[in-house]
């Protein structure tokens, strides 16, 4: 009798510390700290393929994300999508905005319906989706010596026209960093595809938002102007 | 002894209920697309109707584990479906999950083959593991998920793929690889009935885990049992509810066996107010 108890006994022992040591393990060991997230799992946002409005930053967003599909059931204009395994690896599931395909057209219905705090909800203003960058070499109203024509699409097409899009005296676009919003309308929209020299290239691209570079994509405008 | 008439048969309401969710969790893509009725979205990762939201307690932990933020919603959308699995164990799954629907549908239609339908509809479980296989699934997965770093069972769940599939199939018109995992889960059924909700299944390993305790059980009453032992043959996960087994972890509640009972033995009762707690292992069978 005293012998079983003390086997019980000993099991249960067993239990606990095996039980510490797993729960102690789980909430320790993360190797996702040490990798480089470059290397091991290559996110699949890039140019024009974005995350939705008021997306956490990319490092967290696919550790947050429960992948349940809300913001894509209820966008209105159909423009979130999800990558699948093919396309994301470890990232599938989670939603994008494709802005040459559809773009983002801040009604913010997504936000308000996220349960993991991945979307967090936030004015229109303060959405920061990706920043626009202008290509002066492609751009019509850049090239007005060329092509002597002067669009102002991008600018009339801004919900923040005026405010993220500016025009100087000769009519010319240029963004204002700070206020970009990176919906993707302006890129959508531009008609410089149509020349027949830039064989299909449009002038706007919306670059996923990384806040130490843009100095860097200001230097590089500068310097292909 | 005489079957129980149908309406009074619990299982008749609880094919209605699996019935009603799978409805709701296909359809809401369809309700969401073709007539912008935003009232409920996304499937059981998380649900929202209305303004009420539920999370998944796993996918929730999981999402907490790996990026170590807390955010109140998703802490507040767990407390109905923790508190369903304190109460009644693992009752999501046999009463709500789309793929318990989807492997009862299969065993009909397998049922319905001519030569081989009886075989298959009376067949044995071929596999037949250790239960407590269910715990090394959980920690294998929480494992995994801690080491690469990412949620993996956000998108693996077999029941949350059946949301996403058609929410695939009906937004952008094509469906991924992995309709596979929900096709070979519901293949798996012929080997052994439901060996995957039985051994595998990390979110049932939860819900069973937090519902170890739980108030709704189903009571063995040995002094009116004739150990007929139609309830160990019929019940799909596999245990005994002639020995007392239906009060153990592993008991779905799903009442396949008090519905099969030719002499009441088996009932649902309250723990606390039952009768008495049956020790497993001891059979009384009736002079």
């Amino acid at each position: 009798m005293e012998k079983k108890k003390f086997i019980k006994e000993r099991r249960q022992f067993l239990k606990v510390t095996l039980g510490t040591f797993l729960s102690g393990a789980l909430t320790s060991c993360d190797l996702s700290r040490f990798k480089n997230p470059k290397t091991m799992v290559k996110s699949p946002i890039g140019p024009n393929i974005l995350r939705p409005p008021g997306a956490v930053s990319e490092e967290h967003f696919a550790q947050k994300c429960i992948r349940c599909g809300r913001c894509g059931e209820v966008c209105p204009y159909h423009c979130i999508k999800y990558f699948d395994i093919k396309t994301g690896g470890v990232f599938s599931g989670t939603p994008y905005v494709n802005v040459m395909e559809k773009p983002c057209y801040l009604c913010m219905k997504c936000v308000y319906v996220c349960p993991t705090g991945s979307l967090v909800p936030c004015a229109k203003e303060d959405v920061r989706m990706g920043v626009a960058v202008i290509n002066r070499q492609i751009c019509v109203t850049w090239q007005q010596q060329k092509t002597g024509l002067m669009c102002k699409t991008c600018f009339s097409v801004c919900p923040f026209s005026g405010v993220a899009i500016k025009i100087d005296h000769d009519f010319r676009p240029y963004i204002v960093e700070e206020y970009c919003t990176g919906c993707g309308i302006c890129a959508y929209s531009c008609i410089a595809d149509t020349w027949y020299e830039n064989k299909g290239k449009k002038a706007i691209t919306i670059m996923p938002i990384k806040w130490k570079k843009i100095k860097e994509i200001k230097l590089e405008d500068i310097k292909k102007s | 002894m005489a079957r129980k008439s149908f309406w009074k048969r619990i299982t008749i309401w609880r094919y209605l209920f699996l019935a009603v969710c799978f409805v709701i969790v296909v359809g809401n893509p369809f309700t969401n697309y073709y007539w912008d009725i935003n009232f409920i979205q996304g499937w059981f990762q998380s649900i929202g109707v209305g303004n009420l939201w539920i999370v998944s307690p796993l996918e929730g932990v999981e999402s907490i584990l790996t990026a170590k933020f807390f955010y109140m919603p998703s802490l507040v959308g767990m407390v109905i479906p923790v508190t369903v699995a304190l109460l009644m164990g693992r009752v999501f799954c046999s009463w709500m999950c789309p793929i318990e629907f989807l492997s009862l549908l299969t065993d009909k239609i397998f049922g319905l083959i001519p030569k081989w339908g009886n075989k298959l509809k009376y067949r044995p479980d071929l596999i037949r593991l250790p239960k407590r296989f269910l715990w090394f699934a959980l920690v294998a997965e929480l494992l995994f998920t801690m080491i690469i770093g990412y949620p993996l069972f956000v998108w693996w769940s077999p029941p949350g793929l059946v949301g996403r599939e058609t929410m695939f199939y009906v937004f952008y018109k094509h469906v991924t690889i992995e309709i596979v995992i929900v096709i070979l889960v519901l293949l798996l059924n012929l080997l052994t009935r439901r060996l995957f909700c039985r051994y595998f299944c990390p979110l049932g390993a939860t819900l069973a885990l937090l519902g170890k305790k739980r108030q709704l059980v189903i009571h063995y009453d040995a002094s009116k049992c004739v150990g007929c032992k139609v309830c160990d043959t019929r019940c799909p996960m596999g245990i005994k509810p002639s020995v007392g087994e239906s009060q153990t972890v592993y008991c779905w509640n799903c009442a396949e066996c008090v519905d099969v009972c030719p002499t009441n033995a088996l009932n649902f009762t309250w723990r606390d107010k039952g009768v008495l707690r049956v020790t497993p292992g001891v059979v009384k069978v009736n002079d």
